[in-house]
Order: C-alpha cells, then structure tokens, then sequence
C-alpha cells in the first residue's frame, strides 16, 4: 500500500494507536436511528465493514441509505445508535471530523469546484506546509503518483469545468486516496457512466479493497451490485430487510428485498406489428445554453406500434432534442414532424394538438406545478376542454371525478387529489404525469428519463404503461441513460454522442458492450 | 525628464491662453487630471476590492455605503477629538470590522437574505452615522486628515520640481493601490484564499473537505466590511470633513465596480480609475469651459452613464461566483 | 439572466436610495422646541413654526439659514418650533409638510425650491394653514402659501467686486452645486460682480451636479487652484470640501448662504448671509393682520435680510472694505445693476 510515505497533515494515524479490543470490523454502525418530520429515515440499523471488502448499502430512493451515510459522514447527528471504527466509538460531528478518521465520501452529485484545477481540489481543506500559501506542485506530485498507481488518468491541472463526467469521478477518488482514507463511501457511482467506465471504475474499486481498505457502494443497479459486491445490505423503509452476499442471491430476490414483493425486473415486450410513421426528425440542428450545437443533425424515424430507444451519457444533447421535439427549444435547422404534421417550431400546444405526450426530464420543474394539487396538475392539459370548463369558469365536479379516475387508473399514491403535488414522491409524480399524459391517447410520446430517480416499483408500472401504449399503436421515442431500460423496452437503440445519432442498432442484436463504445463516442462499433 | 519639464514649459507658454482646448493639452493639466483621477478612484478601490474578497466568498452586501458611513465618521470623530489621523484611520477600520461581524452574524449565523440585509446595513449607516454626527460635532469643522501630515515625497530631482501632483498624495492613496497586489495574492495564492474560491463557488464541496464555511465566510466578510471603513475614512481623512451622507452613495457604485471587474481586484482597480478618469474629466474641461451650460449637465450623468455601458459591454459574467447570494446550510441541498 | 441580475441590482439601489432617505430621517428627526422670549401680555398661545429642510440644519449653508432666521423670530414672540431636516427626498418631504398640517402647526415652512410641486398639491387641502415656500417667488395663486426668496445675486455682486480686487493670478474659481435657484442667482451675481470690477479676470464656474458630493466639490476646488485660481467661492452644503482645498492652498474663499469663516478662518473673507428672519417677520406680521398667504417676500441688501459678514481674523485692506460698502450703497440706491 502506497500511502506511507505522504504527509497528509488532516489524519491522525488511525491504525496502531488505539488501544481498543481488536474488532473485526473496520467500520461498525450500531442501531442508527434518525428521525426527520414525519418521516423515521433509519431506524435502529446495523450496518459494517470489514477491511478489503467492498459492502454494498441497497436500497430505493428514500431507505435510508442516504441518511446513513450523511451520519457516517457527519452531516447528520443520529437520534440514537453509535458508530465505531477500528472498535473505536467515534463521534463524527462534521466532515472534517470525518475525514480525520480516515472516512472519505464520494457524493452522488460530485463535491468539486468547477472553477478550480484538479490539484486545488484535492489541495482544498489540507494544511499546507507553505503557510499562508498554498503548495500545489506537491500536491499535484503526489496527484501523478496516485493516478498512475490506480489507473486513474487525469490531468492535474485541468480546471474541473473542463472535465467529462468520467474524469471528475476520478477526482473524487483521488481526493480521498490523497487523505488516505480507510473507508471510502462512493454514493451511486455509476449513474452517469458508460458500461466501459463502470467496469473500469468496477476494477479500481476492487484494487482499492485488495489493498486493505474497506468500501461503500451505494447503488440500485442490480447487475452492478451482483458484479461488484462481497456483502449486500438492503435498506427498506428506513430499516435493514436483509444481509445477503451475490453468491447467496439473483436480482430477482434483491429486487423482492427493496421493494418487499416480488417484481418483474425486464417487462414484457409486445409483439407489435409496425405501422405508419409518425415521428419524423430531419437534420435537426439545436442550440444548446451556451450557443454551442447541442443537437448538431439528427435525423430518425418512429413509427406506430414502436418505441425507438435513445441511449447516451446524458449531457450529449439528448435534453435539448427533446425539448426541440416539444416545442420548448428554438431549432436552428431541420424539420419535425408529428403525424403528417410539420411541428418545426410550433408552439408547444400546436404540438401536443399534432398528437404529442412529453414526460418531461426535470419533473419537477418542467412537469409539474409543485405548488399546485394533484388534481389541478392532472388538469394543466384539458383545462380549456368544454368538458371541464365553462365560459371559462372550470367545474369543479367533473374535474375531481376526472382526477379521481386517473390517479385510480395510474396507481398514484397520494393522501387525496388535493394534496400540494410537492409532497409525493418522485415516482407518484412521475405516475401523475403519465396519467396526465397518456389519458390523452396520444399518437407519440416522447419521454425523457422517465423512470430516473424513481423506485423499482414505480419503474415497474411506467414501463408496463409505454408497453401498452405500444401495444396501442402509438410511436415512442424514449431517451434514458439507463441502458438495461432502453435494452428492456425498446425495438430500436439509437446512440447519441455530442449531439449525433452514432448508429441505430435493432435491440434484438444490440449488446451492453456495443452500445457502451457508442456512448463513449468510438464510431460502428466492431 | 529634463526633457519632459523643458517640453511643458513652452507648451504653456505657448498656450498661455487658458481656455479652450488648448488649455487641456498642456502637460501639467494632463498631470492634475491624472492625479484627480487616481485620489477620486482611492475610496473606490479600497471599498470595492474589499467588497471582492467577501463576494468571492459568495456573501454579496449591498450595505457597503452605510459601512463606509460609520467608518468616515469614526475617522472623522477620532481624529477631531484626538488629533490623529492614524487614531482615526484605525477607528474607521475597527467600525467596520464591527459591522462586519454584524452583517456576518445576520448572514452566516441567521442565513438571512442577503439583499435586504445589505440595505438594512445601508440604512443603519446612513441614519447613524448623521445621529451621531449632530449628537457630538454639530456643524461641520475641518480636520487635519492625512493631507499635509504623511504627504509621500521623493527626493528632489527635477521632475519632482515639475510634476509633484503625480506622486504626491497622502499615504492612503498609496494603501489604497498597495491593496490591490495584496488581494490578489491572497485570494490566489494562499489556502485561505483558495477556501474563499472554493465556498464562494460551491460550499458543499468546501464543506465536505472540512472547510469551513462558516469560518471562511466570517472572515472575508469582516474584510470586506474593514476595508469599507477604510473606504470611508479615507474619505473623511483626505478632505478632512464629514457632512450628512458624505459618500453621496460611493458604496453602491464601489459593488458594481466589482461586478464590473469580475471579481478580480485588477479589474475592480480599472473600473475605479475608468470612474475617477471619467469624472475627473468632465469636472477639468467645466473648469476650463470647454464645456458648458447644458453639455455641462448632460457630462454630469457621464460617470454613471460610462460605468453602466462598460458593465453591460464589458463585463465578464463567467466570472460570477456561483453561490454568490446563496445562503449555506449543511446537508440542505 | 446575468444582465437581469444587475439591473435588478441597480432597481434595488435606486429604489433603497429612497427608501434610506425616509428612515433615515425617521431617527433625525430633531424636533427642537424652543419657548423663548415670554411675552409681557397675557400669555397668548405660542405661534407654532414648522420647517422642512432638505439638508442637516446644522449645515452651516442653506438649511441653517432658514433654521437661525426662525429661531431669531424667537427673540421677538412666542413660538414654538418643529424642524424636519435631512429630507432630500422630495417624497419625504411632502409626507412630513403633511403631517405638520395635520398637526395644526400655524406656519409650515417649506424650505427647498424641490418641494414646489408637492406644496402645490397639499395647500390646498388645508386652507386654515399657512405654508411659506422658499427659496421661490411664485405662490401658485393659493392664498395660503408664502413665497419667500433671496436677491443672493446682490450679496454674490458685492463679493465679486471683493474677489475682484484681491486677486493677484485674476483667476477666479467658482464650485456650485447645481445650476438653479438662489445658487445660480448668488454665481451669476458674484461673476458679474468680479468681471465689473476687474475686467481681466476670468471666473471659471463649475456645477457639479450634486448638492452633498464632498468628493467632487474638493476635486473641482482642486482643479481651479490647478489652473491658477487664488480666489474662490461655492455655494450648497458640499462646499465644505472645497473651503478645505482653500485652506491648505491658501487660497481665498467667499461664503454664502451662512458665516462661513468657522471652517477655516485664516482665508475666508467675507460670507453672505441670509437673515430669514427679516421676511419671517413680514409673512407673521401679514398674518397677524389676518392675511394667510398671497405674497411673496424678497430678502435684499437694503431691507436688511441680506448682509455681508466679514471675517475679522481676516486682514481685509481697508480699499477693499470700503469698495464693498460703496457697492453695497450703490445697489440699494440703484446706481449699481447686479446683472
């Protein structure tokens, strides 16, 4: 292990020193319990690591597993429950007391300054021996040493802003591996790599516990999880619903443990046969915020009874095509078309009248009013339908039976139809605007990320609902990042990479493999 | 140099006729525009690289003109009673460090909205500094500031003979410059100033890395909100007199200087001479009667007007701290 | 997005400026209430005076001259008196010439050409007051609604002729505020007053557009000493920074609107100075006698509301002591034009 020789100034040697009973855990978490406003987010959970070993925190969106791990890292104080390491009992009141303990955290959303250099991010929070100044050319000496040791190639004196997804992960490790953690927590890692990064980031987790740490992996990827893991801990509801390692279980039963009944992971996919075509994209060129060309000549096809899958790391335009599709964004050049009918810049209520459904990527800004109920977010699209409204007054009888039938019909969990709409969770909302969406036998739908950030459950349902609008004749066009979903659902896979369609492959030969060099931008894969 | 002196003495001889334009192109008016411009340019600098380092933090504060307020009466009061400017000069300062730990409080401590903080510490000084002023001075009367006492003088040689104006300003000009190289080494160079960038652009990052935000926050604001006092007390100090609201609204300009010098103190600096040049421009051809009349009162909205434009066309928007104005709170977002 | 930001930055600066103005002066508020002078007679209820100023009455300018003439008054009658000052925002001020209306107060004095405007509306919503506007000579044809103004150009023409006679360089610098009222009067005045006397000076006349930018009046007294000046004067409260300049590069100053010579007693020579108290006297007498408004009053050399204060710390020579006097009996008989 390479790390003796450095002088990180923010770590008290935590090997030898204590003298406490020799535990067999390097991390030890004892009955956490955290109580939050009417929710109990841990409750009384046991959780710990062993040295070398990479232990898996599974769970759906709102477990737990984020509060465990912000107690772990200071930026929650438990209600009850200790935490030791080393079978030292720790009080861990902040992140600084954190990483004194040799605790390191790689956050879901990265904790990097855009505006500073790689080697100043690491150099951030360390006492420099070149006081009042800073002493980077040591530190970006030892940044060298480490991305060479880990196969963790980054240019120390990058500005992080230039950097791509892949690379800023690699920051974050290296700013742990700089303050020599013993336990690194590496939150959803993977959401936001190519199949190819994940395994190359799978390999360095794996060098990193051979060589005697321990690691946190929190994920919901089942595959991953059954690749990386040694032991699988499940959050469920805020309490532990079981310990498991990959040898002992199969997705199907993870699955079954997070969501607590059995689910169906892959759907299943209609036979449907093809009709007319009802999405046309022509050379579509769009701007993206900062004048750049986001969507740079897109030109595809959806046809009836399909749904035309369009995989990518996210960030290569899929937002602005989308929103260019919807009416929302301005198109430089091209044409779309919806049904016969040239949409190219319409606007957004021509559009939806050519026939289109848009499930919106950022839900909560784009597809909802939060602030509003359930009921008037189910109303946003046919409120100025006779049926709902008169001399522009709504009625407000047949808008509570409306809305009553459709949160029946999609399932949404929700107090009653006049709850604020900001207090369901992500996946009821996402079922709402589905509902709201769907109940207007659409012609094309159009839908972004649509089961990101919802639970298992919830995934389930959505995709059973774009099965059976297939089955209905009508085109989709799905754009998800996550390629077990695009792989499931669709009939063809476009891959888009810096604002172009790579290739179009037909899902029935389409590899994660292929698709992965695709993403990463490597033309025809061979 | 010798040159030099030679040179303008037959230019004014030869434009012995002082009015016109020919009036302005004269080496020595030349020399009293520059150095009109470098002494109205001084409180802005000193105020607005101040107010960098704090926004750098991320901690934006619109009260910089009330601060300047209280630390130009402290100077003002300190030094009439005491008869030292440099008495006055550390009062005006130690005024504003205690603002500073004021605002900070209301900010970091409360995570107040910083707008209405600011405007709040506006008011406060306005109304302040003007109860205090009638409560303990009364009319105005004049002090000894700096001007005369700590004059920087070079040994002689002729240029000195020639053009004394350009160098000789009172010790605070001089700070007020020195600030500038001093700042930026600061907020480049030194790990405090790599914490203040670092919180000012994404606190959660600072934080999880065991910087404290709090701390670092704190810090540039009592800095920002010191150097405020010494904005104002260089004001008091060098005209060596406090009225009501003296700064005539300095300190709001001194916050848009920063945005117009992206946050870089080279930048705010050129923006505060761009200010003083401009002003010392239209007051130096009124005096020659190049302009007049109605000219005179349409160059009077110049300043505003050439700070304004330069914003607008100049400025460099990527350099906005990203957390500017956003308050921080662990684990909030 | 970014250009919003700042223009909403500048929306908030405006608008705080005016904000800042109306509380500040909230704390300022000094109401001074002076009883003087106990009248022999049955003890009649004092005359109540109210003042709205637009500057600190303190300010040793305008605002102290309105201030020292009514409390003058006091030598003479019962009064009772309440001074807002400070309220350079007109808004304010009407707000406060309002509420001294709603008070009951006999005679509301609005003491700023600014606040015209505002007066124009009020008066007539409260016909049992009577209000005094000044500095101007229009009473809007209300008949509760004094004009009271300054002939500040016959003061500024003897000063003139002074300035005249003392300079060596015959240039002359002059820092005012902004171009209107009894400043531009009392710069016209002693310009007039100065060329008449000594035909090759050149008054070099500078507005700097504000009345409180101490900053620039310092910098605009700066540049005339820059272009030769040994003599100046300016008028408004910002001045002081100006007389500074004078002070250190012993240059002489004239003063107006108040005795100027505490800020700096070595090089002031004469100030003139305002005596409200001369018209004050006029617009309470007219009320007495039933009137409440109508006229408009004038202070000038010769009914003794202006005078020329000399400094005695200053060593005048007795040619140019006597040049004044004479200019001062040649406008009050006539023989003398100011313009």
């Amino acid at each position: 292990m390479p790390a003796n020789s450095l002088q990180s100034q923010s770590q008290p040697e935590s090997q030898s020193e204590s003298p406490s009973p020799p535990s067999p855990y390097l991390l030890e978490m004892r009955g956490i319990t955290k109580q939050f406003p009417g929710v109990l987010a841990n409750d009384r959970v046991d959780f710990n690591v062993k040295a070398g070993e990479v232990h898996t925190l599974l769970g759906e969106n709102g477990a737990g597993k984020s509060t465990l791990m912000n107690v772990l890292y200071g930026l929650h104080q438990p209600d009850e429950g200790e935490v030791r390491m080393n079978g030292e009992q720790l009080s861990i009141s902040s992140p600084s007391d954190a990483i004194a303990r040799g605790i390191g955290m790689v956050h879901q959303h990265f904790m990097l300054v855009p505006t500073l250099t790689v080697t100043e991010n690491v150099a951030l929070g360390l006492k420099s021996d070149r006081r009042p100044l800073t002493d980077l050319p040591t530190v970006e000496k030892r940044i060298t040493e480490l991305s060479q040791a880990y196969g963790l190639q980054v240019d120390p004196n990058a500005y992080v802003w230039q950097l791509a997804v892949g690379e800023r992960q690699r920051v974050e490790i290296l700013k742990a591996l700089y303050r020599e953690v013993s336990l690194l927590v590496l939150d959803e890692p993977t959401a936001v790599l190519t199949p190819q990064e994940v395994e190359e980031l799978i390999a360095v987790l794996r060098q990193l516990a051979t060589d005697g740490r321990g690691l946190v992996f929190i994920s919901h990827k089942l595959h991953e999880v059954m690749s990386v893991s040694d032991r699988i801990t499940v959050l469920r509801d805020g309490h532990v619903s079981g310990e498991t390692t990959p040898a002992e279980t199969s997705r199907e039963q993870l699955a079954q443990m997070m969501v607590g009944r059995p689910v169906k992971l892959v759907p299943d996919k209609p036979e449907v046969d093809v009709g007319e075509v009802k999405l046309v994209i022509k050379d579509l060129e769009v701007e993206g915020d900062r004048g750049n060309l986001a969507v740079n000549g897109i030109s595809l096809e959806v046809l009836a009874g399909e749904i035309f899958g369009l995989a990518g790391v996210s960030g290569n335009g899929q937002r602005e095509l989308a929103q260019a599709i919807a009416g929302l964004r301005e198109a430089k050049s091209g044409t779309v078309s919806i049904d016969g009918t040239d949409v190219t810049n319409a606007h957004p209520s021509s559009v939806r009248k050519a026939g289109l459904s848009y499930v919106p990527e950022e839900r909560m800004r784009d597809g909802v009013v939060s602030g509003f109920s359930v009921s008037e977010n189910m109303m946003l699209l046919s409120r100025r339908e006779s049926e709902f409204a008169r001399f522009g007054f709504m009625r407000f009888g047949a808008i509570k039976e409306h809305s009553s039938n459709l949160v029946d019909r999609f399932a949404v969990k929700t107090p009653n139809i006049d709850t604020p709409t900001r207090n369901l969770s992500g996946g009821n909302i996402q079922k709402l605007i589905l509902a709201r969406e769907l109940s207007s036998s659409p012609k094309v739908i159009l839908a972004a990320q649509p089961t990101r950030g919802v639970d298992i459950g919830a995934a389930e349902y959505i995709n059973e609902q774009l099965a059976k609008q297939k089955a209905n004749g009508c085109a989709t066009l799905l754009v998800s990042e996550d390629l077990d979903e695009v792989l499931a659902l669709a009939d063809r896979i476009g891959v888009i990479y810096e604002g172009r369609l790579m290739d179009v492959i037909d899902a029935k030969t389409a590899t994660p493999h292929q698709l992965g060099l695709l993403m990463a931008g490597v033309a025809k894969a061979a | 140099m010798n040159l030099l002196a030679i040179v303008d003495f037959s230019v004014v001889e030869i434009f012995a006729a002082r009015s016109g334009w020919s009036g302005f192109f004269t080496l020595s008016t030349l020399v009293v525009t520059i150095a009109a411009t470098i002494r109205l340019a001084t409180p802005f600098v000193i105020a607005s690289v101040g107010e960098s380092v704090g926004q750098r933090s991320g901690v934006l504060n619109l009260g910089v003109d009330g601060v300047m307020l209280l630390g130009a009466f402290g100077a003002y009061y300190t030094t009439l009673e005491t008869g030292s400017p440099w008495l006055g000069l550390a009062v005006g300062t130690g005024v504003g460090a205690v603002m500073g730990l004021v605002y900070a409080f209301i900010t970091v401590t409360l995570h107040a909205q910083q707008g209405i903080s600011g405007i709040g510490i506006y008011l406060f000084g306005l109304g302040m500094s003007d109860l205090l002023f009638r409560q303990l001075v009364g009319t105005p009367k004049p002090i000894g500031g700096f001007e005369g006492l700590f004059e920087f003088s070079v040994p002689e040689t002729r240029f000195d003979v020639a053009y004394p104006d350009l160098y000789n300003h009172s010790i605070l000009v001089y700070m007020a410059f020195l600030l500038v190289p001093a700042v930026t080494l600061l907020v480049n160079r030194t790990t405090f100033g790599m914490n203040v960038r670092a919180v000012g652009e994404t606190p959660e990052a600072a934080d999880s890395l065991g910087v404290s935000v709090t701390r670092t926050r704190y810090s540039t604001i009592i800095i920002a909100n010191s150097l405020a006092g010494v904005a104002g007390a260089a004001l008091a100090l060098e005209k060596g007199i406090f009225i009501q609201n003296i700064t005539n609204g300095m300190g709001f300009i001194a916050v848009a200087l920063v945005y117009f010098g992206a946050w870089r103190p080279i930048g705010v600096m050129a923006g505060s001479l761009l200010f003083g040049l401009v002003n010392a421009l239209v007051l130096q051809w009124k005096t020659l009667g190049i302009i007049s009349g109605a000219t005179a009162q349409l160059a009077e909205m110049a300043p505003a007007a050439v700070t304004i434009i330069a914003l607008v066309v100049v400025t460099n928007r990527i350099g906005q701290p990203s957390a500017l104005t956003q308050p921080f709170r662990r684990g909030a977002h | 997005m970014k250009l919003h930001k700042f223009f909403s930055f500048v929306l908030i600066a405006g608008a705080l400026a005016l904000f800042a103005a109306s509380c500040g002066s909230d704390d300022d508020d000094d109401t001074v209430a002076t009883t003087a002078a106990p009248t022999t007679e049955a003890p009649a209820p004092p005359l109540r005076i109210a003042i709205v100023s637009p500057s600190a009455s303190n300010d040793l300018a305008f605002s102290q001259s309105i201030s020292d003439g009514v409390n003058a008054l006091g030598d003479e009658r019962n009064i009772d008196v309440a001074i807002t000052d400070g309220t350079f925002v007109v808004e304010e001020a009407a707000a406060q010439i309002r509420a001294y209306a709603d008070e009951g107060y006999d005679l509301v004095i609005a003491h700023g050409s600014q606040y015209g405007g505002s007066l124009e509306e009020i008066a007539p919503d409260y016909p049992d007051t009577t209000f005094a506007w000044g500095t101007a000579a229009d009473t809007f044809g209300l008949d509760n609604v004094y004009a009271y103004t300054a002939a500040a150009d016959q003061g500024g023409y003897v000063l003139g002729t002074m300035a005249g006679a003392l300079t060596n360089s015959e240039v002359i610098g002059v820092v005012g505020p902004i171009e209107v009222g009894d400043a531009k009067l009392y710069v016209d005045g002693f310009k007039a007053g100065a060329e008449a006397q000594n035909s090759n000076a050149n008054v070099s006349v500078v507005y700097i557009g504000s009345f409180s930018d101490v900053a620039l009046a310092t910098e605009t007294a700066q540049a005339h000493v820059g272009q030769g000046a040994d003599v100046m004067t300016g008028s408004a409260q910002m001045v002081v920074g100006a007389v500074g300049v004078a002070q250190n590069e012993g240059v002489l100053w004239f003063g107006t609107q108040a005795d100027q010579r505490s800020l700096a007693p070595e090089i002031v020579v004469a100030s003139q100075v305002y005596k409200w108290e001369v018209i004050l006297q006029q617009i309470v007498d007219d009320m007495d006698s039933g009137a409440s408004g109508g006229k408009a009053f004038v202070v000038t050399l010769e009914n003794g509301g202006l005078e020329i204060a000399y400094n005695d710390a200053y060593d005048l020579p007795a040619n140019v002591r006597q040049l004044a006097e004479d200019t001062i009996a040649g406008i009050i008989d006539g023989s003398i034009s100011t313009s």
